[in-house]
């Protein structure tokens, strides 16, 4: 009995074991080394930089310097370092000559004002801060809440798709198992909630409990429309299935092949920033009203632990997002070029893609809540069940009715992709898409004016403090 | 956890150290859920005694002590406590004070820029309750502006007690007109980006539509007064109404509450104040402009205190043996009317100074308001009333 | 926005001091007239009849006073005497400022309560804000005042002692624990003691 997690492993163990070291000795570690490495290298260490870019992000969206802790920079570490017979005062006047130069100085003067030292402020005050358990809080379940949002994030890493040739799982029903592993989330919130013993506390992890629930819904209607649109519920699959052999190969992307997949593809993003408990459905922790809301009586890294679950469940879901919708780890541009490289350039370029496309959305969701109010629990329930829900029904039927009617125009077929066959697939072609964007292009347009039009009227004041019109 | 179980309902304790209380304020909140069932306000965790402290202080002396009645509007509390020594002593012809001028026109002016800054806290802080943290950020910077010019007049960026009995104690610095001018176009700009960021935004209109509306009457009866009168529909602001310093000379609207939210607002819902408040910030930058542009010249004298209380020796002269009698002067504040109800029995030391502040009696409201709200609209009605706490506490 | 410049509100039905007191003196032939030398003038009412004055000042057409501007407590034990060695008060008076939205005109009206029990009727159920200002003024100067739902300490803590705005407040040496006052320190009126 072999054990391993597909080729990459695969190959580790072979190489260990030439090695010296015993056959499952060197399996066991190669599996390790495959399952732990995206975690420690990639999650990880992005996790722990989210903090300081959300800061900056939120600085500049609002007209500041944000966070500044060794704006020094490397200029004057430098000089200390290579300089370090002279006096401090010297070494700050090379420091400011080295900034002068013409094109290198600009960008030492620009780094000088990224502040990176908060980065390691921040990691060093999670350590140094007092670990608190609050009297009359139940032990157990205040530990383990953490660590329980953290199996809730990493879980559902076992099954994301960094490349092809390296991932550390393929399941045939990995989209069912993202949806039911991304649940373990609410439990820890309610936990920690429950276990604080803070009424605020509580109030954040029912308010939590409730929205992601309820949120679980359209985004497990998304998932399966999509599984239904590829064929498959293997990532891998849904994947392939979105290869266009092209030079243009994002025109096989699942958001424009109808408009109904980007109608579904936003229904999905929505649902999935309430998954994330970030802004504006933050209401679980949030700080307006709740002070911190679930993790009010945690400090230090206990804090730190639920704030890298969050930011990972950030990343986690802007990946699935970019599998289902975008490619996943595909480039834009020349797939096929790349799909042809050997396995480990593939893997590099392949998993470089995948993490910035899921950076892109985490910072898309970083832009989001730095501009947006928060709702009110009432009103995420209503968006949840009387708004989402009904639309990513309606993106169902409309895409069950696109691939019937397309089936039968163009009949289906399966991609060959790399190592991978995707299931028979429907392939919009040009009528068919043009018909569908038209057609339900149209709709929508037709409701959004019927809605506008509903609408009152804006009033003078309004538009006087919009400044359409002058006072 | 241990929950006190009274029937059905917790008991939550919401301060006195809360981010959306916005100072001190504790309030004793029943709750079925997310729906409050009752409401007590607990206040007093700010309480300095100021009105017991100035009847130990001559009465110029007291001038600092009404910057921090309500500090995030000192010149108007300023305004307020000189004017309604001014009325005392105008009741009487040896004690009578001639105010030069340009000393009229400068209060008026720093008091409208006082209430734009204001403006800009409560507005901020509103939004920011409400999750949106960068249009607080962004109305801040906008009152910097308004500090830097403050601070180059009488030094100070929050407690100015730039006023005195009889005048100002310094002019305006050199090249201050240019500034507000320069200031005043870049506000006008900055809340045009405002308003598009956020008061028109869906989210927070929803948030705020329809809640906790208070009638015209039961805002008249309850005390509410300034922006939350307005917002309910009552026409009534004492600058147009009840003219005080040069306040008739200029020309300004007051806005009022008019369920501005659409469909799902009432009127006099938090929708409407905020939206009067915004309106009346506009104002103020009418205001000012009319002043700028009416204000006499400035005397050439270098550091001439436009009739300050240092060399006006009719006001020195005046303040030692006052009339005897009482007084009641309001002035429209930025949280409404503050009221001065002074005793005076003719000795340098006022008899009895009673403080009457907006935020005060919007308190008085909260019993009757709140049930039937939920938490999240509790953090926006206490927003929409624009509470400071130590106008509350005194 | 407007072309003219902003008006006066008032739609000219303001009534005078006198004609104000001569509407109240007729239906509570008990009220008087007080004036302080600076001119101010005030309805002097009997606490008794104070509700019933209330009730009648925001009830009347002509007077409407809906608005209870400031409700303030004074204490009378150190005020002078208006004639050289007249007789002082040691009343604690209640100052309510009124003022009509409708008419835009303005009162006065005062309670005298006497030191001993001070007792005044609430006026909370005709103006609604009453009820704190009454809360502050039993807080601060000890007057009771019945009907009111719920009169407790407002500003001060719960159990604090004495009523710290009269003039014969006697600052306490401690509360809680913690001591409040140097030994030997007085309160004066005047600065620097």
């Amino acid at each position: 009995m072999t054990i391993s997690v597909g080729p990459v492993s695969d190959s580790i163990a072979s190489w260990l074991s030439g090695r010296g070291l015993p056959l499952a000795l060197s399996e066991i570690v190669a599996v390790l080394v495959v399952c732990v490495l995206p975690v420690i290298g990639i999650v990880f260490p992005i996790a722990g930089v989210a903090q300081y870019f959300e800061r900056k992000i939120a600085a500049s969206m609002q007209r500041r310097k944000g966070p500044m802790v060794g704006a020094a920079g490397i200029v004057d570490l430098a000089a200390d370092m290579l300089f370090f017979w002279l006096p401090r005062w010297k070494r700050r006047v090379i420091a400011r000559r080295v900034e002068r130069l013409p094109l290198l100085g600009a960008l030492l003067r620009q780094v000088r004002q990224w502040g990176l030292g908060s980065m390691a402020a921040d990691g060093v005050k999670m350590f140094l801060k007092e670990d608190m358990v609050p009297g009359g809080a139940d032990r157990l379940l205040f530990r383990g809440s953490t660590y329980l949002a953290l199996t809730g994030a990493f879980l559902a890493f076992a099954v994301f798709p960094f490349s092809q040739w390296y991932h550390m799982g393929d399941p045939p029903v990995a989209a069912l198992y993202l949806g039911a592993v991304t649940g373990l989330v609410a439990v820890s919130i309610l936990e920690a909630g429950w276990s604080s013993n803070n009424k605020w506390s509580y109030f954040g992890g029912i308010r939590a409990v409730a929205m992601i629930v309820s949120y679980e819904i359209p985004i497990a209607l998304a998932i399966a429309t999509i599984c239904m649109w590829s064929g498959t519920m293997s990532l891998q699959g849904i994947i392939a299935a979105q290869y266009h052999p092209g030079w243009f190969s994002f025109s096989g992307w699942n958001l424009f092949q109808s408009p109904l997949l980007t109608l579904l593809a936003g229904v999905y993003y929505i649902a999935a920033l309430a998954e994330c408990n970030r802004a504006p459905f933050d209401l679980s922790e949030g700080e307006s009203e709740l002070v911190g809301g679930f993790h009010t009586e945690y400090s230090g890294l206990r804090w730190g632990l639920f704030f890298i679950a969050e930011y990972s469940d950030m990343l986690l879901v802007g990946g699935i997002f970019a599998t289902l919708f975008l490619g996943g780890f595909q480039s834009p541009i020349g797939e096929q070029w790349i799909v042809s490289l050997p396995p480990f350039a593939e893997a590099v370029v392949h998993t470089l893609i995948a993490v910035a496309k899921a950076l892109a959305s985490v910072g898309f969701m970083m832009w989001i809540r730095w501009t947006l109010p928060r709702f009110r629990i009432d009103q995420v329930m209503k968006l949840a069940w009387t708004k989402l829900v009904p639309l990513a029904l309606f993106c169902l039927f409309g895409l069950a009715l696109t691939q019937l009617v397309a089936a039968q125009r163009v009949g289906v077929v399966q991609v060959v992709y790399g190592r991978y066959l995707s299931a028979p697939v429907v392939r919009m072609d040009l009528f068919s898409w043009f018909a569908s964007w038209v057609l339900v292009g149209g709709a929508i347009g037709v409701v959004v004016w019927m809605a506008k039009r509903a609408a009152p009227a804006q009033t003078p004041e309004m538009r006087r403090l919009l400044g359409k019109e002058a006072a | 956890m241990n929950v006190e179980r009274e029937g059905d309902f917790i008991t939550l304790s919401m301060g006195p150290h809360h981010p959306a209380t916005h100072g001190v304020l504790r309030l004793e909140v029943t709750t079925d859920g997310e729906v409050i069932r009752a409401c007590k306000p607990d206040i007093g965790y700010l309480h300095r005694s100021i009105e017991k402290i100035g009847e130990f202080l001559e009465w110029y002396q007291f001038v600092p002590y009404t910057d921090r009645v309500d500090y995030v509007c000192s010149m108007n509390s300023n305004h307020a406590w000189v004017c309604a020594v001014e009325t005392l002593l105008a009741s009487s012809e040896e004690t009578k004070l001639a105010i030069p001028e340009r000393a009229e026109y400068i209060r008026i002016l720093f008091a409208e820029l006082n209430r734009i800054s204001s403006h800009m806290v409560g507005l901020g802080s509103m939004t920011m309750d409400m999750g949106a943290f960068t249009p607080f950020l962004h109305a801040l910077s906008q009152r910097e502006f308004i500090n830097d010019i403050f601070e180059k007049t009488c030094g100070a960026r929050l407690t100015y007690n730039y006023m005195c009995v009889g005048g100002l104690v310094r002019d305006l610095h050199a090249g201050a007109e240019d500034e507000i001018r320069a200031m005043l176009k870049g506000l006008e700009k900055a809340m045009i980006d405002f308003n598009r960021l956020i008061s028109s935004n869906n989210i927070f209109r929803a948030r705020l539509a329809g809640i906790a509306a208070v009638s015209a009457e039961d805002a008249v009866s309850y005390g509410l007064v300034g922006p939350n009168l307005r917002g309910s529909g009552v026409d009534f602001d004492l600058r147009r109404d009840k003219p005080y310093g040069f306040y008739e000379r200029f020309r300004f609207d007051v806005p009022l509450g008019k369920a501005y939210a659409g469909a799902d607002g009432r009127l006099g819902d938090c929708y409407d104040r905020y939206v009067v408040r915004l309106l009346e910030v506009l104002e103020s930058i009418r205001i000012c402009r009319q002043a700028l542009d009416q204000m006499p010249p400035a005397s050439g004298v270098e550091d001439d205190p436009v009739g300050g209380w240092c060399v006006a020796k009719a006001a020195q002269k005046a303040l030692r043996k006052p009339p005897v009698g009482e007084v009641y002067f309001r002035c429209e504040n930025p949280r409404g009317e503050t009221g001065y109800h002074i005793v005076s029995d003719g000795t340098k030391f006022p008899y009895r100074i009673k403080i009457r502040t907006g935020s005060f009696t919007a308190m008085s409201i909260f019993e009757k308001l709140v049930p039937g709200l939920m938490i999240a609209d509790l953090v926006a009605l206490i927003g929409s009333f624009d509470i400071v706490l130590p106008e509350v506490d005194r | 926005m407007s072309p003219v410049p902003s008006r006066n509100q008032s739609p000219g039905t303001a009534l005078s001091f006198d004609a104000i007191f001569a509407k109240v003196q007729v239906r509570f032939p008990a009220a008087g007239a007080g004036s302080a030398p600076n001119g101010a003038r005030w309805i002097e009412v009997p606490p008794p009849q104070a509700l019933g004055v209330a009730n009648f000042l925001k009830g009347d057409p002509a007077l409407s006073f809906d608005s209870l501007c400031c409700l303030s407590g004074i204490d009378l034990l150190k005020f002078p005497a208006a004639e050289k060695d007249g007789p002082t008060s040691d009343a604690l008076v209640c100052a309510y400022d009124l003022h009509s939205m409708v008419h835009r005109h303005e009162v006065r009206m005062k309670v005298s309560a006497p030191r001993i029990r001070p007792e005044v009727p609430s006026v909370e159920s005709v103006w609604g804000v009453a009820g704190y200002f009454e809360r502050e003024i039993f807080d601060l100067l000890g007057v009771e005042f019945s009907g009111h739902h719920d009169l407790r300490r407002i500003l001060t803590p719960q159990d604090w002692v004495g009523h710290p705005l009269r003039k014969d407040y006697v600052y306490p040496q401690a509360y809680g624990g913690v001591e409040l006052r140097r030994e030997g320190q007085t309160f004066e009126s005047g600065p620097y003691k």
